[in-house]
Parts: C-alpha cells; sequence; structure tokens
C-alpha cells in the first residue's frame, strides 16, 4: 500500500534531456523560471512558453504524465488567477457593486495562469528526467563554491543520498508495523481527527527506534568502509559536459535574448 | 604467518550510568593465517561480535593488543589501512548499504579511498562479478531479495582490495536459498582470490564447512582446532549447551547406545556412509 508511492517522480529513458549534464539541466530551469516571471507581455511570454513545451517534449514523457502533475495544483492556479482579475488598474470595463474589472486585471489574470502552469511545467520537465542521485550530484557541484564559507557540501550531499535510499526502506517498515499493530487490534480508519492522530502513535515510537538503530548500524558500515567526512572522496562517475549541453544552453540564451528583447521593446501588459 | 593477532585482549562496554562496567572478552588470545577460512562460534552474548568489530579497530580493546598485519588497531595512523584490508560485513543487509544504485554502493568505499575514477569503475565491476551481481548493477537495492542485498554488502567490501573480510552472523536474516547463495559466495572469494575469511555464526553447519573453528564462551576461547577435531568433543559443547551438527548428535547418541559408529562425523553422507557400514558388519 505505502509501497507504491514511487520515489521522486523519475521516469526512465533515453531522451536528449534525459542525456545533458544534471548540473546543466538544473541551471537552465532555474533560468527559465526566472524568464517565466520575467516576461511582461504576450510576446516575450511566448516565448518561454514555447521552450517549456520544447522540452516537454523533446523529454519523451507521456504528455498524461505532465497533465497528472498539473491537477494537484488546478485549485491554485484557478484561485490565484481568478482572485488577479479584480486587482487591475486604470479604466473599469465591468463593475458590480465595488467589484470591477479592467483590461489589465484580464491580462493579469491571464498571465498569473500561465506562470504557475509553465512552473510546474518547468520543473516536471526536471525532476521526471533526472535520477535522485543524479539530481543531488548535482546540487553537490553547484553548491561547491559555497565550501569557501565553509558549508559542508559534502556532508550535506550524503545526508541527501542516505534520505533517498531510506525512504523505501522505511515505507515498507512503516508497513509492516501498521499490520503488526492493526493483528493487535488497533483501529487506524475509524473515530474523529484526534482519534486518528493518536492512533499514529503507536506506528511512529516503533519507526523511530528501528530508524535510529538503523542509523547506528549505517555509521558503522560506512566507517567499515572507511567514510571520513574530513577528507573529500573521488567520484567514479564524473560528469562530462557534451555537445548536447552546449546546444542546450546556445537555446536558452537565445531565449533570455528574445524575452529582454520583449520586453523592453513592447509595452508592458501585466 | 598471522595476519590478525589478539593478544590477551580483554574487552568492557561503557557501562550506563551508576552501572559496573560488564566485562565481554577476559583475555583472548588468537591468532589467523593469510588465506584461511575460519568460523568463530558461540552463543548470543558470548563476544563473538564483539570480536568482529575489534579485528578491524571498530572497537579498541580495553586491555591487550590486536594487531593486523603488524599494524596496531589502535594506532590512528593506519586505522583507515586496517580498515580497508579487514572489511566487514554485518547481518542486517538493509542497515549497510548506502547509495540508492547498486553499482554506487559498492563504489562508495572506494572513493573514500580517494581512488581513481576509471579504477573505481573497473573494481566495481569486477566486485560485482565476483559475488555474481553484474547484471543487477543498476537497480535499486531495495528491490533486491535479501541474499542479493547481502551479496552486494560483500562487494562493497571486496572493492577495497581487502586481505580479509569479516563476516557477523551474514546469513541470520536470511532464508536458506539467501543462506546458500551468501555461503558459496564467501567459499568462492577464499578459493579463488585467497581472501582470508572470518565468518562468526551460530549455525553449525556453516562452522562444519570452515577450515578451523574456533569456539568461544562467556568471553573466552572454549576449544579450537578443525571441525572434525571440534565437534568430536561433544560432551565438552553440550556442557556449554552449544549444539553440534545433525548429524554428529545422531553418531554421538547412536554411540552412548553402544552403537558401534565411529567418532567425528560431519555431515549427513559421512553418517549415512557410516550407518550403511555398520549394517552391512551385521
Amino acid at each position: 500500500m505505502l509501497s507504491d508511492i514511487t520515489l521522486g517522480q523519475y521516469f526512465p529513458g533515453r531522451s536528449i534531456l534525459h542525456r545533458l549534464d544534471p548540473r546543466v539541466k538544473m541551471v537552465l530551469v532555474l533560468v527559465a523560471i526566472v524568464l517565466i516571471f520575467t516576461s511582461f507581455n504576450f510576446a516575450s511570454m511566448g516565448l518561454v512558453v514555447a521552450l517549456v513545451i520544447a522540452g516537454m517534449l523533446l523529454s519523451g514523457v507521456p504528455i498524461k504524465m505532465y497533465l497528472k502533475s498539473m491537477k494537484a495544483i488546478l485549485f491554485i492556479v484557478a484561485f490565484t488567477s481568478i482572485l488577479n482579475l479584480f486587482y487591475g488598474t486604470g479604466e473599469p470595463i465591468f463593475q458590480w457593486g465595488f467589484m470591477q474589472i479592467t483590461m489589465n486585471g484580464v491580462y493579469r489574470c491571464i498571465f498569473i495562469a500561465i506562470r504557475i502552469t509553465a512552473l510546474i511545467l518547468c520543473s516536471s520537465i526536471l525532476t521526471f528526467t533526472t535520477s535522485p542521485t543524479q539530481l543531488t550530484d548535482a546540487m553537490e557541484r553547484l553548491m561547491k563554491p559555497l565550501k569557501l564559507f565553509r558549508v559542508p557540501v559534502h556532508d550535506i550531499a550524503m545526508i541527501m543520498t542516505i534520505a533517498l535510499r531510506f525512504v523505501p526502506t522505511l515505507l515498507e517498515e512503516t508497513d509492516k508495523i501498521m499490520s503488526a499493530q492493526k493483528a493487535r487490534g488497533a483501529d487506524m480508519e475509524s473515530g474523529g481527527l484526534m482519534q486518528r492522530i493518536k492512533a499514529l502513535i503507536p506506528i511512529l515510537i516503533p519507526l523511530f527506534v528501528s530508524a535510529f538503530r538503523r542509523a547506528y548500524d549505517l555509521a558503522m558500515a560506512m566507517e567499515c568502509r572507511c567514510y571520513n567526512s574530513r577528507v573529500t572522496p573521488t567520484k567514479m562517475k564524473q560528469l562530462h559536459m557534451a555537445s548536447r549541453d552546449a546546444v542546450a544552453i546556445v537555446v536558452v540564451l537565445m531565449v533570455i535574448a528574445g524575452v529582454v528583447v520583449g520586453d523592453i521593446f513592447l509595452p508592458v501588459l501585466a | 604467518m598471522e595476519f590478525i593477532k589478539a593478544d590477551n585482549v580483554r574487552f568492557a562496554y561503557e557501562p550506563a550510568e551508576g552501572e559496573l562496567p560488564r566485562e565481554v572478552l577476559h583475555g583472548v588470545s588468537l591468532e589467523i593465517k593469510k588465506g584461511e577460512f575460519v568460523a568463530l562460534l558461540g552463543h548470543n552474548g558470548c563476544g563473538k561480535s564483539t570480536m568482529a568489530k575489534l579485528f578491524n579497530g571498530m572497537l579498541l580493546p580495553t586491555e591487550g593488543k590486536v594487531t593486523v598485519d603488524g599494524m596496531d588497531t589502535a594506532d590512528e595512523e593506519t586505522i583507515y589501512e586496517v580498515r580497508r584490508r579487514v572489511g566487514l560485513v554485518q547481518q542486517n543487509p538493509d542497515n549497510q548499504l548506502v547509495a540508492s544504485i547498486v553499482e554506487e554502493d559498492v563504489a562508495f568505499g572506494p572513493e573514500n579511498l580517494g581512488i581513481e575514477p576509471k579504477e573505481i569503475r573497473r573494481r566495481v565491476d569486477e566486485a560485482l562479478k565476483a559475488v555474481d551481481m553484474y547484471e543487477y548493477r543498476e537497480n535499486a537495492p531495495y528491490k533486491l531479495s535479501g541474499g542479493q542485498k547481502q551479496r552486494v554488502a560483500i562487494a562493497g567490501i571486496i572493492a577495497m582490495e581487502p586481505d580479509c573480510i569479516v563476516l557477523d552472523e551474514p546469513t541470520a536474516m536470511l532464508d536458506p536459498r539467501g543462506r546458500d547463495e551468501v555461503m558459496e559466495t564467501i567459499h568462492k572469494l577464499n578459493r579463488e582470490k585467497g581472501i582470508t575469511i572470518i565468518l562468526i555464526t551460530h549455525y553449525m553447519d556453516e562452522a562444519v564447512q570452515a577450515g578451523r573453528v574456533i569456539v568461544m564462551d562467556e568471553g573466552n576461547i572454549l576449544t579450537q582446532g578443525t571441525p572434525r577435531e571440534v565437534f568430536s568433543q561433544v560432551e565438552l559443547l553440550k556442557q556449554h549447551h552449544l549444539d553440534v551438527p545433525q548429524a554428529t548428535e545422531l553418531a554421538y547418541r547412536l554411540r552412548s547406545y553402544g552403537c558401534g559408529i565411529p567418532d567425528g562425523i560431519l555431515n549427513e553422507e559421512e553418517c549415512v556412509g557410516a550407518l550403511f557400514a555398520l549394517i552391512g558388519k551385521e
């Protein structure tokens, strides 16, 4: 039951986006997100949206998966965009009591809907095409400069790696403990909110106890394998940038240029 | 020449507040030679797991000395070399895998040693092939069976190219099939790569397969020798509430009823042979 939850949303494949250097992918997605929030007219926004759609198509992940990831935030999109509808400035085109809708409000409404949707799709592209291990790896390398400020980058990456590794193990364990408690007559499906929260205690306590025991064992195993947080280890899998990474960077640079030009020379709509 | 040497080792765990320290090892001396296959046998709480952690300096003796190839395990300068040379595999395979992909987990040890990426790749492939898990190199550990996970854990140690592997009840949490897989792997490593094996176990049939058996009881060495020498001392072992292999037990009981069955039977095959010989005589 609990173990049905897939780890992250990684969708294994061999598309060009899957094969991009994860560092490049991560930075480009961040850039795209910034672009989404700095396009102020339809021309600029259209350019960014085209980039996101191109990314979705190139990822080789079924569009159905993207729609699924949208489902959870549909309400937020609707809510914020309708709210924005009433906050426009300028001449009202529709008035009812104290509420008024202006042309500016309509633009705001459309832009906010596009922005949130594009934001989610953009991050979905990253998580669909990059495995959790690649993500942590990319993060470790991107954060490397922070070492100058004594940020323990390697330790943070190790923590993320271990957390990812133990998610399925602990889920399985939770499942087991729940069954064990049910077999002893625990009731977890009925009663009010407070009762249900209380019913979680006999699951959480054994789970914590076992997690600590696992942590102790793991620490021992890591030390046995010469782990030493003071020394930066080497890596088996080196990240290499290839020509496809350069192409991706150039494409995004072109979109940046387009958005800047659009923002400067065309009227600001929202 | 001895590879690991324990000299009059005493050990007590740090006591809880208000308690007196309880000594778990009372002056154990033993030697392990290069290439040997030693089984360390004993009850729960006899000090055999403590012994395992003393071999690679995870624990340090309160008194006495443990040396690995002449290096004192208490010497901080050589501790990483000691741990590289003497790998430790624990009981629960789930709690000793670090990464969420098999090959990355095997690479963990060599990465910590600061080895070149290309060389790590070579060692990881070789280690995974040695434990017969190469096809699973890109899998997630949680999807593997217990025996497979334990073999990955062993590969993680082999990738550090150790001289000796200490296995602390590696089969205790596995099903019979997983046990067979792991035992087969250990024997293969000992035979083909000449890796010294110290197998800590309470399964008698696993101990019988070793070259030498050391029996521990209450923090002391009770007896040691070849499996045949050790398991022919049925009375001594019984006095200390230790089991003997089933076949040995059967032969012992038959003999105590006046049956003329010979001493030192270790496995079913020998037992069947001896019984047939007996029936044929009468």
